[in-house]
């Protein structure tokens, strides 16, 4: 069998509607993530239970395989009356365990910010609130901005596990279309490089934001 | 029919699981990590269309979902071939390549941080490639790479959950079958996170142990 | 008036400040001298309130730094500049004069942006509004530091080595300035090893030593042979400071 993938073609409609629903699920994942980890990572820098708390629910959900987690999340929910369905449960994955990554990320962010910058804001009279909205916030996120973006494309790679609790995300579509043309290995191979191209794609719109957001701190740079 | 309570049997069928994830995790561990060290010293001496191709290759392994990378070798290959696969070399093959991927960057990291200077200086003693390589090159690198590769082990580990969807029987599909038969998916996926928790931490315990040991006798990077 | 009154400070088992009492009434510029790790910088940080007191009393205006609420006030009353600057690096040099002027004093935000812009060019900076940190010089940045303080028209200003990450150039622009905010009757609460300018602008000279103040004169007695200087300490470290064509 010759490799050719004009096979793929009659199936553009049936791949495109996966490559829309990984999207959908993917963006409210990191949306998801982004918050949840900014706030566990805001939690992991302090020394009471909370820290203790953020620390814990981070180890677990970065030494849990992800498929476990989503397997717990859609049939183990169930058996206790919590009842989500597919996409929902794929969010709610995305969430929980980009979450923790970017709760890591986060929190090496805070604490690489200089304590006398923090010590500048205090002793000017800002609240607690105002310093870790206007100060501490936006410095850890110019610094954790670009393995950030690692993290979240790693949620990308990892939302094609949801293929395995019936969601059909663009992995899912794909497996139906290797059913139906018995071409697996060009659908396959098509649907690697599609999401080695995403990933590439979205480092490089990270990186980009990444330069423009950190430009003032290039020393001679324009002011 | 069916028997809702656990029994010895069940212990059993997920100590089996969890001794094939680590089987299957060691053996691909190990090649990956050869294979991988193999690709970087390839780049490290720039073998002209060889480290392209094997660059562009694992960067490509390495941005896209491994449960893709799995159906592409068990299903695209045999479709391809004309030869089946059984899934467990499916798997082994999968995983390897996948980890040589991540054990590339890693490696080529740490050679990069070795320093051209210190090769320049190692020829005109007139050491041999080989020899370079040996003394002056891998011990190095090893040390400066030991971090991220303990870091890798940790998430390979979690990665071999996703064979059991080409039907490996490792400790997820020991769940799987569990949940079939006792229909307690809530008590199951908890049982079967907390053993890949147990892993991955007694894991990591082991990683820091060989890091300290191995810190003590190779002296550290010039900085 | 800032009165510090016993104040002792420990670090572990280091006794850092060890009763040290002080006042700095309104007009005044104190400076405080001493050597490396004598607990200057300990002291500046407990009247801002940024280390707890594990003994004494630091009260600005008689607002107790101890409280919470009213140290929240008494910071409204005084500004520091620091040694290192600590500018906020992802804002602009005009968005760092004029942050704690806009949500500490709630004052509106043209108002302040005008002030900011004088106090700017008053210091040599009016083309560097809306450059960032990294962009500036040590001293420029301290400038700026200066500026910040400043916005927030404090009663107190404390200064902690402001210059001693400048080289002697941009040390001279900084002192200038300081020199110049003496002379307006500016009350400062300054910490230095420039021993000559606290001598020129300084009304009153401390002398910690080990955590204890020592000597608390008015600068002329300061540098009297029979009376500061009969300290042997005290002399012992000016020797060192000052370079020995100006010794008194
Ligand atoms: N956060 C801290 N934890 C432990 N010890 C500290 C801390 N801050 C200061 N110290 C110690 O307290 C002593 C006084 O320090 P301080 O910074 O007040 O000295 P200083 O007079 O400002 O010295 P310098 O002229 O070098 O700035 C020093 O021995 C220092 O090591
Ligand atoms: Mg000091």
């Amino acid at each position: 069998m010759r490799f050719d993938l004009t096979v793929l073609l009659p199936h553009l409609d049936a791949l495109l509607a996966g490559v829309l629903l990984t999207a959908e699920v993917c963006a409210l994942g990191i949306v998801g993530a982004f918050a949840l980890g900014t706030g566990l990572g805001l939690a992991a820098t302090t020394h009471g239970w909370p820290g203790r708390l953020a620390r814990f629910y981070v180890d677990v959900f970065r030494n849990v395989p992800f498929v476990v987690q989503v397997f717990f999340l859609y049939y183990g929910l169930p058996e206790v009356g919590v009842y989500i369905d597919a996409f929902w449960t794929g969010v709610m994955a995305l969430t929980l365990v980009g979450g923790a990554y970017a709760s890591d990320v986060v929190r090496s962010g805070i604490l690489a910010i200089e304590p006398g910058v923090v010590e500048a804001a205090r002793v000017s009279g800002l609240s607690r609130l105002s310093i870790f909205r206007r100060i501490v916030l936006p410095i850890a996120l110019r610094t954790a901005l670009q393995p950030l973006g690692s993290v979240f494309v790693n949620l990308v790679l990892s939302s094609s596990i949801l293929s395995m609790i019936t969601l059909d995300e663009v992995t899912g579509a794909a497996r139906g279309v290797a059913a139906e043309t018995y071409r697996p290995f060009e659908v396959y191979a098509f649907l690697l490089v599609a999401y080695a191209g995403l990933t590439y794609a979205v480092s490089l719109g990270v990186g980009a934001l990444h330069r423009r957001l950190n430009r003032h701190l290039v020393a001679g740079g324009r002011a | 029919m069916r028997h809702t309570g656990f029994t010895v049997h069940d212990g059993l069928l997920l100590a089996q699981g969890l001794g094939v994830s680590l089987g299957l995790f060691a053996g691909t561990f190990a090649l990956g990590l050869v294979l991988g060290s193999a690709a970087a010293v390839v780049r490290h001496f720039r073998v002209p269309a060889l480290g392209a191709a094997l660059h562009a290759g694992l960067e490509l392994l390495r941005n896209s979902p491994v449960l893709v990378q799995l159906f592409l070798v068990f299903f695209g290959i045999p479709a391809l071939i004309h030869q089946p696969l059984t899934p467990v070399v499916a798997a082994g093959v999968t995983l390897s390549a996948n980890t040589a991927a991540f054990v590339y960057f890693i490696a080529v990291a740490g050679l990069d941080a070795v320093g051209r200077d210190q090769v320049e200086a190692a020829r005109v003693y007139g050491f041999s490639r080989a020899q370079l390589v040996r003394h002056i090159l891998a011990p190095q690198a090893a040390a400066f790479a030991l971090g991220p590769l303990v870091g890798l082990a940790v998430n390979q580990l979690q990665v071999t959950s996703l064979v059991s969807v080409i039907g490996v029987m490792d400790l997820t599909k020991a769940g799987d079958i569990l949940n079939l038969r006792t229909l307690r998916p809530f008590a199951v996926w908890t049982m079967v996170g907390a053993l890949y928790f147990a892993a991955a931490k007694g894991l990591t315990l082991l990683g820091h142990h060989w890091e300290r040991r191995l810190r003590a006798h190779a002296p550290p990077l010039g900085f | 008036m800032i009165a510090v009154e016993g104040v002792v400070k420990r670090f572990g088992t280091q006794t850092v400040l060890d009763g040290v009492s002080l006042t700095v009434a309104p007009g005044e510029v104190v400076t405080i001298l001493g050597s490396s790790g004598s607990g200057k910088s300990t002291l500046i940080r407990c009247i801002n309130g940024l280390e707890r007191l594990d003994g004494g009393r630091i009260t600005v205006d008689g607002l107790d730094v101890a409280n919470p609420r009213q140290l929240a006030q008494a910071r409204r009353l005084s500004a520091t500049v620091f040694q290192l600057f600590n500018l906020y690096p992802h804002m602009t040099v005009l968005r760092n004069v004029t942050l704690a002027p806009e949500v500490v004093l709630k004052r509106p935000e043209p108002e302040v942006a005008a002030e900011a812009r004088a106090l700017l060019a008053s210091v040599g900076l009016a083309d560097k509004a809306d450059a960032y940190p990294a962009q500036l010089s040590g001293g420029q940045r301290q400038r700026v530091g200066i500026c910040r303080a400043l916005a927030m028209n404090p009663r107190y200003l404390l200064l902690d080595e402001v210059t001693s990450a400048l080289d002697p150039e941009m040390t001279a622009e900084v002192l200038a300035i300081l020199g110049r905010l003496a002379s307006q009757g500016t009350t400062m609460l300054f910490v230095t090893h420039e021993v000559e300018f606290a001598r020129r602008i300084s009304t009153r000279i401390v002398f910690l030593d080990q955590g204890r103040l020592i000597v608390d004169l008015p600068t002329a007695d300061f540098f009297d042979p029979a009376r500061g200087l009969a300290h042997p300490r005290i002399n012992q470290f000016l020797s060192k400071m000052t370079p020995v064509g100006e010794r008194p």
